[in-house]
């Protein structure tokens, strides 16, 4: 059971800590520089790295559980929060303990602790959700989402580091593969092509619409097949397969009950953007901010009090719509390399989802 | 030639009262209530409806007087300016040597004069373009960011002007005896969007002949029985400029290409709350970079038609193909004077979509500003 206060489970010194790396200057990596980096796993190259490492996330981790203390409403209280927040001090801790890392023994180490800390922070995502879920059941209902822009603001910071975190973690621990498939640094791939990867994405989604609802609309896909460029591919099938799984669900529950013919789903690539329309009856304008919130969903959501979220998996989406969360959390994606995500739609008629995809290379990390 | 302060040659008096008038507050009206109050002809409601545009429109025109003295970069003393200055002036001026109006001849002389007013300021949107770039001369190390200030300034300002020239619009078709059918003024209660898009698209690929010998074709997809309450001159106006900017952008892809141009996709959407009207083309498209561009004043990958020759002659209508640079901004303040919008979304390499919201409802007030 997680403890209220803190200085129950951590030392005073701990915490001090915390304070002093959490002021400190975050740096940015250049993902150009990653590529470059990576492309040269020397053993004096994997030194380096977990070096930088070994400073530059505590300083991340310390900020995340210093904002995680002093969120408004009451938030920093709930149950699910203080979670997340003893696994963010604890990786703080753990990072903290490490001793220097001076030669290859210490370097592969290090890389095994790290993995750790990755696994420790898989499920953030829901157990966040379910803290801002055990928070609205306490506010006044009469509250809107619009007066939690507050609480947005931080969730959109908080989930763009995590994704910097992550990337910078899983990054190096994979450069340690001794076998990489060709054209791969890392996460990055070289010569990724985003036809291909929208290709399977919808695919995927496809495959789940077809298990919810027993059939599934088209889906049409148009752009150069030869057109490739450098990024990370699972972050892009992400985004497509969240994009997807929304045109394909409002398209199916426009059309179900309909003699006509579903009218397909078309993604259009265009040399770094790839545009998702559907005919699913659309969006009012008043009720597009609400789809970049946290915890809009206009399906039932599946987590709940019961859910044991420390030892399930709730990392794959296998539903087809869930708990709100993948139209921010893709956006975040799109801008942690420099791009965006913007969603238009047509009331009574359909809704065109536009990501915007920078070639990498371009744009440092941002670091809120 | 117009002189620089008011106070050199008014009195000292009038600009007091436009200082007192300009700090009053604005009453927005809705299209609705517009409609509502247009469909009852009547002399009792001419009068009602004279009373309040002889103060609103005071309210509104001083407002603006005050904000054109004040401009930054001295774009207040810029000739163009000044004489723009001057119009609104000269109108409060009018309005406010006009009595009170109590009886049926009161009011319609009232409604010749403030129709001289809306004939004055016909050309006010020309004039101050050349007033911007009477100023960008000057200061030819201007960045798009330094102007953020004087775009903020004209929105405001255009939007104002389009809701002074409705308010004088509709009191003035009030006193029409055969109005059109459905009709309430400037608004068409039962205003197809489709055929407004037909007629302005077709408008626009007329241009287009014109100048470069051949047009992409334009396909119009919709429900040609929906109607809803609306400005059909707006929309006309809206869906002209965005219609012309995409059969520009795809001549000038495909002119020399064997490829056929592909047609330009018009799809008019009607919900329950919006209206919506998306005008797509495959031309080329526009870099996210150059897009919060588009919606500048002045910002123009044409040829500007002005010179300063425009303070003597009268250039009413835009009819080349690409020219100041206002047809977007201007478009998305009618768009939103009636709680609409237009957003822009580009594909470089590919095309550009174009997203025209209406309200369909007509509930909300005229922004004020």
């Amino acid at each position: 059971m997680a403890a209220k206060k803190l200085y129950e489970s951590f030392s005073k010194e701990l915490i001090e800590d915390v304070h002093r790396w959490g002021s400190m200057k975050q740096t940015s990596v250049s993902l150009k520089y990653m590529m470059e980096f990576g492309s040269r796993p020397t053993a004096r190259n994997l030194l380096i790295s977990s070096q930088f490492l070994h400073k530059e996330l505590p300083i991340r981790i310390a900020r995340r559980a210093i904002e995680l203390q002093n969120l408004p409403y009451g938030l920093s209280l709930k149950p699910a929060v203080l979670k997340v927040r003893d696994w963010y001090l604890d990786s703080f801790r753990d990072l903290r303990s490490f001793p220097d890392i001076k030669d290859q023994n210490d370097e592969l180490e290090f890389t095994r602790m790290i993995n750790l800390v990755k696994v420790r922070h898989n499920n953030v995502v829901p157990m966040m959700a379910l803290g801002v879920q055990q928070l609205k059941k306490d506010l006044d209902p009469k509250i809107d989402y619009k007066d939690l822009d507050e609480i947005h603001q931080f969730l959109d910071r908080f989930y763009m580091s995590r994704i910097g975190i992550r990337m910078l973690i899983g990054q190096h621990v994979v450069l340690h593969d001794p076998n990489p498939p060709p054209d791969c640094v890392g996460y990055i791939h070289t010569k990724m092509s985003p036809l291909e990867v929208a290709r399977s994405a919808s695919e995927d989604a496809r495959c789940i619409c077809l298990r919810e609802y027993g059939s599934a609309p088209n889906v049409n896909i148009y752009g150069d097949p030869n057109f490739t460029f450098p990024y990370v591919p699972t972050h892009l099938h992400l985004m497509v397969f969240e994009l997807v799984k929304n045109s394909l669900r409002a398209v199916e529950e426009r059309f179900v009950d309909s003699d006509k013919v579903a009218p397909p789903i078309r993604i259009i690539v265009a040399d770094g953007l790839e545009d998702v329309s559907d005919e699913g009856g659309g969006i009012p304008r008043s009720g597009l901010p609400k789809i970049f919130t946290y915890l809009y969903s206009t399906a039932r959501n599946p987590l709940d009090e019961h859910s044991d979220l420390e030892t399930t998996d709730v990392a794959s989406p296998s539903t087809l719509a869930g708990y709100g969360y993948g139209l921010p959390i893709s956006r975040l994606y799109a801008r942690y390399f420099g791009g965006d995500l913007q969603i238009i739609s047509m009331e009574g008629y359909g809704t065109d989802a536009y990501l915007h995809l920078s070639r990498l290379g371009d744009s440092q990390e941002p670091l809120p | 030639m117009a002189a620089k302060k008011v106070g050199d040659t008014l009195s000292r008096e009038l600009a007091e009262e436009v200082k007192k008038w300009g700090c009053m507050k604005q009453t927005g009206v809705s299209l609705r209530q517009m409609m509502n109050f247009g469909g009852k002809f009547s002399h009792k409601n001419l009068l009602i409806s004279a009373k309040f545009v002889h103060r609103e429109l005071r309210v509104r025109i001083a407002r603006r007087v005050i904000k054109l003295e004040n401009l930054p970069y001295g774009l207040s003393s810029k000739a163009a300016v000044l004489k723009v200055r001057d119009w609104y002036l000269d109108s409060f001026r009018d309005l406010r040597s006009y009595p009170e109006i109590k009886d049926k001849n009161d009011e319609l002389e009232f409604t010749q004069m403030v129709k001289m007013i809306k004939v004055r300021h016909n050309n006010v949107v020309p004039m101050m373009a050349l007033g911007v770039q009477q100023l960008k001369k000057e200061r030819p190390k201007f960045d798009y960011e330094d102007l953020r200030e004087i775009h903020q300034f004209l929105d405001r300002f255009y939007m104002s002007r389009i809701g002074i020239r409705m308010l004088i619009g509709q009191h003035v078709a009030l006193h029409d005896p055969n109005p059109l059918p459905n009709c309430v003024g400037y608004i068409h209660t039962k205003m197809s969007p489709l055929e407004v898009a037909r007629n302005a698209s077709e408008d626009a690929r007329g241009i287009c002949l014109r100048e470069y010998g051949s047009a992409p074709d334009i396909n119009i997809y919709g429900d040609p029985d929906f109607t809803f309450p609306y400005v059909p001159s707006h929309l006309h106006m809206m869906v002209f400029e965005l219609v012309k900017n995409s059969v520009r952008a795809v001549q000038e892809r495909f002119m020399d290409s064997d490829k056929v141009a592909p047609p330009i996709r018009i799809i008019v959407a009607d919900g329950l709350e919006d209206v919506t009207i998306k005008i797509s083309d495959e031309g080329g498209g526009i870099p996210r970079s150059g897009l919060p561009k588009i919606f500048t004043y002045l910002y123009s990958t044409a040829r500007n038609p002005l010179d300063e020759d425009f303070m003597t002659t009268d250039v009413a209508t835009a009819c080349t193909m690409a020219g100041y640079g206002y047809g977007i901004p201007i478009s998305r303040l009618y768009a939103r004077y009636f709680g609409g919008d237009l957003q822009i979304i580009s594909m470089e390499g590919y095309g550009t979509d174009a997203y025209l919201h209406l309200s369909r409802l007509g509930d909300s007030q005229e922004p004020l500003t």
